[in-house]
């Protein structure tokens, strides 16, 4: 600790030159506004309207119990929290609290397990198509809450009949995500649905009738897929499909999630939403699991500097935060603060893509000795600081097909780097300063986390190779625009940073979605595509992952999926891989929270002891 | 004068047509558009086609500008904008349940508070001390009031509102870390219900309006303390001396009256700039203000936001202009417009 007086002496100095305005702490106040939104008929018209209420409040005396709270912090707007339209994780993270999904990943094993649905089983139709039949629960209420009583009660239909969960809010849901109107941007993960796609695109003569989804009865859904997708029950409970209710949809369209308005089914609901300042839930009290909700309310703010919420932490006024990089090594000193500090690992990849039709990266010997001569530990000891996994290959541990780091692909060497790059040098009757005088590009888009990795590496290729990479940056969307795959062949840096987070826990999302020359990003441009470009790649890695893709036998899965790594990251050398993401939080005593294998914030998991928080906030 | 204003207010129109050109223009001009992707990932063309189809984006750009600023059922088709003139400042491509108005509505409020205080608190302390270092030119109270404004000319925001926190709020305890004290609904649309004006909303104010505040101080009282020392020296103050005013007479109403002309020019844009919002202290603050809309929307590729914000800054900018002009006439008799 510092001493105080050192403190005073700072505050001195500043004071010196400033007049405070001398004022009293005044006592809570005993009316209270509060914030409506109603709708009101204004010139014939059905308007959305915020007002104020005044509603009196006995002062709360010190006693009486408060709600067990946890102060969280959103870190940014999320920038929506309806199902359909969600693509990032704060996002994502409020919509799992709110709403319920058809299934769910086991926190620990990362297993696929039932939650809306009890059980489902696939067969084939007339056609030939795969068939999964979803059975569901029908005791999940459609709740709301309302923000002049605060109170949450359940929604009723036209006639007065409350609401459960049932197959047409599912149906509702998919139709609505895949609807073109909607314009969601991750409508095209349903493309698995049969019809999907076509809908999705407008496609001539099909309309939202014939995507392949029905309610057989209230309690059943049906799918119809294009091809069997053995990870269907891991997209079937993403938000995109979750249950969605047409009536509050249809009455207030693009204002349905906003506090008061919102139908919701999950653990817990909607209280306030401040845009830009605060999300507030509160737990549903009529939730199916509602007993095992420990968490009353999670106050929740959206502060974007990573530096103001650890003070806010250390303040005891968040009870959960990142720990910013400069902080990481005072944390670990610390002996309060390294005792609350969590390494848990995330399933997000960091990686260095090469563009394999650029020469001199069109030659697997220069691209193995840029892999082999990354040494990733001292990477993640000495810049990154958060007990990062040197990563080999690409998919985390936790996803479905994923190798164990550091059994697929290519080591630190750099013996066998500098071997490499000779043999290239040597083919070619090159000097060293010839392949210098390349120009090899290194970029990655404007950060300064990007920027200190970028100065590492390119030092690292300086000592074990010899070589001079110049390093570039881009602000992200120019960046984006850069090193996509249409972008020419000359304009694109040789080698370029990117990251990759799981939607869903399987191999089809990583190393098919992203690396698959005709169905992926395909950034690595492995295959030629303008008359510019060098040697194409010639191997079986796309066939492997289409296949893959389609097949239903897990074991065969894994094993194709294994050798597609290793083809990739091994014998190709295609990208280098560089670590997996962990989460570096600190977590006060009083908190006991779970790191998912799969990542997210599930705050009914949660629990808080409020006497010890209380004790050490001071009431 | 009310010629003169009327004149002013009709030439604003030009003007504020030309920033929503040039700012729709340069925004669509920079490569990459609000869709190209959701977080690390491209999305598929067709999807990417939907969205913009809602948006209008698909439009010529000269049928999009037209939207923009007069609606769509002036251009005859059904729409979502009903176009600036009417107020409607379009739909945030980034926060899709949001509008421009919704954002400005939820986030100028906070920002005008915090800027209104820091503007306030910079002629509070700034005149003051620039008064007191002319009239004791270098005497003691001169060398201490140039050296703080040196100083804090000099600290950048960036610098001050993390020492500012250390000391303050995790050291002293004496202010809360982050956040501000009112939230919506406002009174009359932008000023803190009165129920909110307490303790916990000036504890709230006190750091960041002082890291805001500064700055401007530092600079009121330079360029206040440099332009009395000039009108100390000219004749109708010598005049006014010789008819036997008594001293205080001549400083607050010959002398300062007149210097505050540089400080009243620098004032308008201080005014409309702070006012607006700005990105460092309300970031580091955690404050949900403008500011930061001005400079994501650019990253997010969010055109109606920046567009719109723009134009709200350019509108503030003309007024507080006109402010100062009508403000020059007051502080010296010789300036008549009409």
């Amino acid at each position: 600790m510092k001493s105080k007086s050192m403190y005073i002496v700072f505050a001195l100095l500043i004071v010196a030159s400033m007049v405070l305005a001398a004022c009293q702490p005044e006592q809570a106040p005993v009316v209270e506004t509060v914030v409506v939104t109603q709708v009101v008929e204004q010139e014939g018209e059905q308007v959305v309207v915020t007002q104020i209420v005044e509603k009196e409040v006995t002062p709360t005396p010190a006693t009486v119990e408060q709600p067990v709270t946890l102060n969280w912090n959103w870190a940014t707007e999320p920038p929506t929290i309806d199902p359909a339209l969600a693509t990032d994780t704060t996002s994502v993270d409020a919509i799992r609290n709110l709403f319920v999904g058809l299934t769910q990943f086991n926190p620990d094993t990362g297993e696929v397990e039932p939650y809306l649905a009890t059980d489902w089983e696939t067969s084939e139709n007339a056609d030939g198509d795969t068939v999964y039949t979803f059975n569901l629960r029908d005791d999940i209420p459609w709740v709301k809450y309302d923000p002049t009583t605060g109170e949450t009660t359940q929604v009723t239909d036209a006639d007065g009949n409350p609401r459960f969960v049932n197959a047409e809010d599912v149906v509702y849901g998919v139709k609505r995500t895949v609807d073109p109107n909607t314009a969601s941007d991750y409508a095209y993960v349903l493309y698995i649905i049969k019809n999907a796609q076509a809908v999705n695109e407008g496609e001539e003569g099909f309309t939202l009738d014939d995507v392949g989804v029905t309610a057989i009865d209230d309690t059943t859904v049906e799918f119809t897929l294009e091809y069997p997708g053995a990870y269907f029950p891991s997209i079937a409970g993403m938000w995109v499909a979750n249950p969605q209710p047409a009536w509050a949809i249809d009455e207030w369209e693009d204002k349905w999630t906003e506090a008061g308005l919102i139908n919701t089914n999950g653990p817990y609901t909607l209280e306030t939403w401040i845009h830009g300042g605060e999300l507030n839930l509160v737990k549903n009290p009529l939730w199916i699991n509602a007993d095992d909700v420990q968490i009353e309310r999670v106050h929740g703010v959206m502060i974007v500097e990573a530096s103001t919420a650890f003070a806010l932490y250390e303040n005891n006024e968040l009870d959960t935060t990142g720990v910013p990089l400069p902080e990481i090594d005072r944390v670990k000193a610390d002996p309060q603060l390294s005792a609350e500090f969590v390494n848990a690992p995330d399933v997000c990849t960091y990686y260095y893509g090469f563009v394999n039709t650029k020469p001199p990266f069109d030659d697997v010997n220069v691209r193995k000795a840029f892999v082999q001569s990354i040494d990733r530990q001292s990477l993640i000891d000495n810049v990154l600081k958060g007990g990062q996994i040197p990563a080999t290959s690409f998919a985390p541990p936790g996803i479905f097909g994923a190798p164990e780091p550091g059994t697929i692909g290519l080591p630190y060497d750099p013996d066998a780097a500098r071997a490499s790059l000779q043999t290239y040098l040597d083919e070619n009757g090159m000097t060293i300063d010839d392949f210098n005088a390349m120009g090899i590009v290194l970029m990655y888009n404007t950060s300064e986390g990007h920027a200190r990795i970028a100065a590492a590496i390119q030092q690292m290729w300086s000592d074990v190779l010899g070589v001079n990479v110049q390093v570039e940056n881009q602000e992200w969307s120019v960046y984006l625009d850069t090193v996509q795959k249409t972008t020419p062949v000359e304009d694109a840096p040789h080698v370029f940073r990117m990251g990759w987070c799981a939607d869903y826990p399987d191999e089809n999302n990583w190393v098919h979605e992203v690396f698959n020359s005709d169905a992926g990003a395909n950034r690595l441009r492995r295959n030629c595509l303008d008359p510019n470009c060098g040697e194409s790649t010639t191997s079986t890695f796309d066939e492997i992952t289409a296949q893959a893709a389609v097949e239903s036998d897990p074991d065969t899965r894994v094993e194709l999926y294994h050798q597609a790594e290793e083809i990739l990251a091994a014998e190709e050398a295609a990208y280098a891989p560089i670590y997996h993401y962990t989460i570096v939080q600190v977590t006060k005593p009083w908190l006991d929270r779970n790191y998912p294998l799969l990542g997210g914030n599930d705050f009914f998991n949660w629990t808080v002891d409020m006497g010890t928080k209380l004790d050490a906030t001071g009431g | 004068m009310t010629r003169y204003i009327i004149r002013r207010v009709l030439g604003f129109i030009p003007v504020l047509f030309t920033i929503t050109l040039f700012t729709f223009a340069l925004m669509r001009a920079i490569p990459g558009g609000p869709f190209d992707f959701a977080g690390d990932r491209s999305l598929p063309p067709q999807i990417v086609a939907n969205i913009e189809a809602k948006y209008h984006l698909d439009w010529p750009l000269w049928k999009q500008f037209l939207s923009y600023l007069i609606g769509d059922d002036l251009l005859g088709e059904e729409g979502i904008s009903k176009g600036v003139i009417r107020g409607d400042l379009g739909p945030s491509l980034r926060y899709r349940s949001q509008s421009v108005n919704d954002i400005v509505a939820t986030t100028f409020p906070i920002s005008a508070q915090l800027g209104f205080l820091s503007v306030l608190l910079a002629v509070l302390i700034g005149i003051p001390a620039g008064t007191l270092a002319a009239l004791n030119q270098n005497s003691w109270i001169d060398y201490t009031s140039t050296f703080g404004a040196v100083i804090f000319l000099s600290i950048p925001n960036l610098v001050l509102a993390p020492i500012l926190i250390w000391i303050f709020a995790l050291g002293l305890g004496w202010f809360p870390v982050a956040g501000w004290g009112s939230k919506p609904p406002y009174l009359l649309g932008f000023l803190p219900q009165l129920s909110q004006l307490n303790w916990n909303y000036i504890s709230h104010a006190i750091m960041p309006v002082f890291a805001l505040g500064t700055a401007s101080a530092a600079s009121i009282a330079r360029l206040t303390r440099a332009s009395l020392l000039q009108v100390i020296r000219e004749d109708y103050i010598r005049t006014a001396r010789a008819k036997g005013l008594r001293e205080r007479a001549v400083i607050v109403i010959h002398a300062l009256k007149n210097s505050l002309i540089p400080v009243v020019t620098i004032l308008g844009p201080l005014f409309a700039a702070l006012v607006s919002g700005t990105f460092v202290v309300e970031q580091i603050f955690g404050i949900n203000g403008m500011g930061k809309h001005f400079v994501q929307s650019v990253g997010n590729r969010d055109y109606q936001v920046i567009t719109g914000l723009t134009l709200l800054f350019g509108v503030l900018l003309v007024i507080a202009n006109l402010l100062v002009d009508v403000t020059y006439a007051w502080l010296d008799p010789r300036i008549r417009y009409d």
